[in-house]
């Protein structure tokens, strides 16, 4: 009993000593951090706000399939939301440790290598989420969004899971560097092609018929438009269903690379070593 | 008196077409190494081209126009856009990763000691070979919508020439933003900045309002780089906004070598 105790003591003391490290390493260059939180702002304000009052003010246009221009306000700012929530850039530099051989010190150390990068995660989690209050409290306060607890909650909750996939997948395309020499490409790909069937860039709602029959059988919806319509109030679909189908391709992505690491471990040569 | 000069330009020219030479037959030699990520690249970035057009084209199912523009040009604004970012792509993105490593690890020594100019081997050295292959993509576009809109033959001489004063001007901006490097250190969040910056620019400037169209034309003019060209493209009269790229690339310009110079004073050298 006493082993058990001061076993999970000591891991709960490994996790929050990693999390302080990753915090301090995440805003160690602070103007930086700060260009990469006003990015997306910066995108919101000056394009999508600017292209959609466009659309709706200058062509004297109602509503768009359902959604008339605060709705539509209140979609993009929500976009941003779970961009900042859900999308993390974790595992950008993994490719790298592994090619020149720098996974080999977390090899020996007593703490997995999985582990550490779920601290990074979890570290970069709570200063997304406070990034996220922030911004929601100033377009709250312009009347842009309208904030329910329910939905808020069960928004954060999803965005927690869209976060984990993304974790997962960021994870499982770095370790390629096993076997491939960049991995970028296929992070980059997978966001490209996110930002455009998740809903990112324009509603669902505006796609043709036939791609959003497709998109049903695919986990993009959920990644964006799901989540958006959750802190809407507005999804329609069974939200149990919504998360059991989140979780359960975070779960294949989990599988995916926990199979890979093992399969990369024997393929890994330790250069420098 | 004149012939010395030009004799001199000619040749300076000449040395650096030679070096140039040396970079692209380094950068082909690299990417045939890795033929999956040469692969990939291409992939990539043809799936960028696509979603940018397809969110146009799927917007212009439930609109009839955006602004004064309906959708054959606001799709051939789109593919001059696009043509400008291959160009971008492929020759220049690279080297602005590399600029802030070159700072944080002191390798920026060894590029100082060439016997060359400092600027040219940091912002062109590396280019990716394998993504020429989609220049098909922005041109077939460009042609099939420049059609449709009855360019004229001047018109239609003109346009590699405005693509190319298009991505000039991106380039320049890029680069004098990227001076920041020297104080900033880590690349991440300024390199991120000029990636939305881009996004800004992929947009015609009547999308935007008064302050945002004003700011984006004059003080960080993104905007002229696919507006001025096409609109004067589409309407000869708008020639002034050429002239006024023209005045910023020259204070782009002076911007970049007043920035450089400020800089290397600044700059640490991290091994020596």
């Amino acid at each position: 009993m006493n082993a058990t105790l001061s076993h999970l003591i000591a891991e709960y003391q490994k996790w929050t000593a990693t999390i302080k490290i990753a915090w301090s390493k995440q805003l160690a260059y602070k103007l930086n951090f700060i260009l990469l939180v006003i990015g997306p702002v910066l995108v919101f304000f000056f394009i999508r706000y600017n292209l959609w009052s466009a659309i709706y003010k200058i062509e004297g246009i109602t509503t768009l399939q359902g959604y008339n221009f605060e709705q539509m306000l209140a979609y993009q700012v929500w976009v941003m939301i779970v961009g900042f929530l859900g999308l993390g850039y974790n595992g950008m530099n993994l490719a790298e440790d592994i090619r020149l051989g720098r996974i080999s010190a977390y090899l020996i150390y007593p703490f997995g290598f999985w582990q550490f990068h779920a601290c990074g995660f979890l570290a970069f989690e709570s200063i997304q989420f406070l990034v996220s209050a922030l911004t929601l409290g100033a377009v709250a306060a312009m009347h842009w969004v309208q904030l329910s607890p329910l939905p808020l909650i069960q928004g954060l909750v999803f965005c927690f899971c869209v976060a984990l996939f993304w974790f997962q997948i960021n994870f499982m395309i770095g370790i390629l560097a096993f076997w491939l020499e960049e991995t970028w490409v296929l992070r980059v790909m997978m966001v490209t092609l996110t930002q455009f069937f998740s809903g990112a860039l324009i509603p669902l709602e505006l796609f043709p018929d036939w791609l959003r029959q497709i998109l049903n059988f695919l986990p993009f919806p959920y990644l964006t438009w799901v989540p958006v319509k959750v802190f809407m109030g507005q999804y329609t679909g069974d939200l149990t269903q919504a998360f059991g189908l989140i979780l359960l391709w975070a779960g294949l992505a989990f599988a995916c690379s926990s199979l890979l690491w093992q399969r990369g471990l024997k393929a890994y040569t330790a250069a420098g070593m | 008196m004149f012939n010395p000069l030009f004799k001199r330009i000619g040749q300076r020219i000449g040395h650096y077409a030679g070096i140039y030479k040396e970079f692209v037959s380094n950068c082909f030699a690299a990417a045939m190494t890795y033929r999956f990520h040469f692969v990939m690249l291409i992939i990539m970035d043809l799936l960028f081209y696509l979603s940018i057009l397809a969110s146009v084209d799927f917007l212009f199912a439930h609109v009839n126009k955006i602004g004064s523009w309906g959708r054959t040009e606001f799709m051939f604004f789109m593919a001059f856009m696009i043509a400008i970012e291959h160009l971008h792509m492929t020759f220049v993105s690279e080297n602005f990763w590399e600029f802030s490593y070159d700072i944080r690890t002191g390798r920026l020594d060894f590029i100082l000691l060439k016997p060359v100019g400092a600027l040219f081997v940091i912002f062109f050295r590396s280019m990716r070979p394998g993504t020429l292959i989609n220049g098909f993509f922005p041109w077939y576009y460009l042609i099939h919508f420049g059609s449709q809109l009855h360019l004229g033959p001047l018109q239609w001489l003109a346009l590699p020439f405005l693509v190319l004063l298009g991505l000039t001007l991106l380039t320049s901006i890029e680069i004098l933003l990227s001076m920041s490097m020297f104080w900033i250190v880590e690349s991440m969040g300024i390199n991120f900045l000029r990636m939305q910056l881009q996004q800004v620019s992929r947009w015609p400037d009547f999308v935007y309002q008064y302050f945002a169209q004003k700011f984006f034309s004059f003080i960080v003019p993104v905007l002229l780089v696919g507006s001025a060209p096409v609109k004067f493209l589409l309407d000869s009269s708008q020639w002034p906004g050429l002239v006024w790229v023209a005045v910023v690339l020259l204070i782009c310009w002076s911007g970049i070598g007043f920035f450089w110079r400020k800089g290397l004073a600044s700059y640490e050298s991290a091994s020596s």
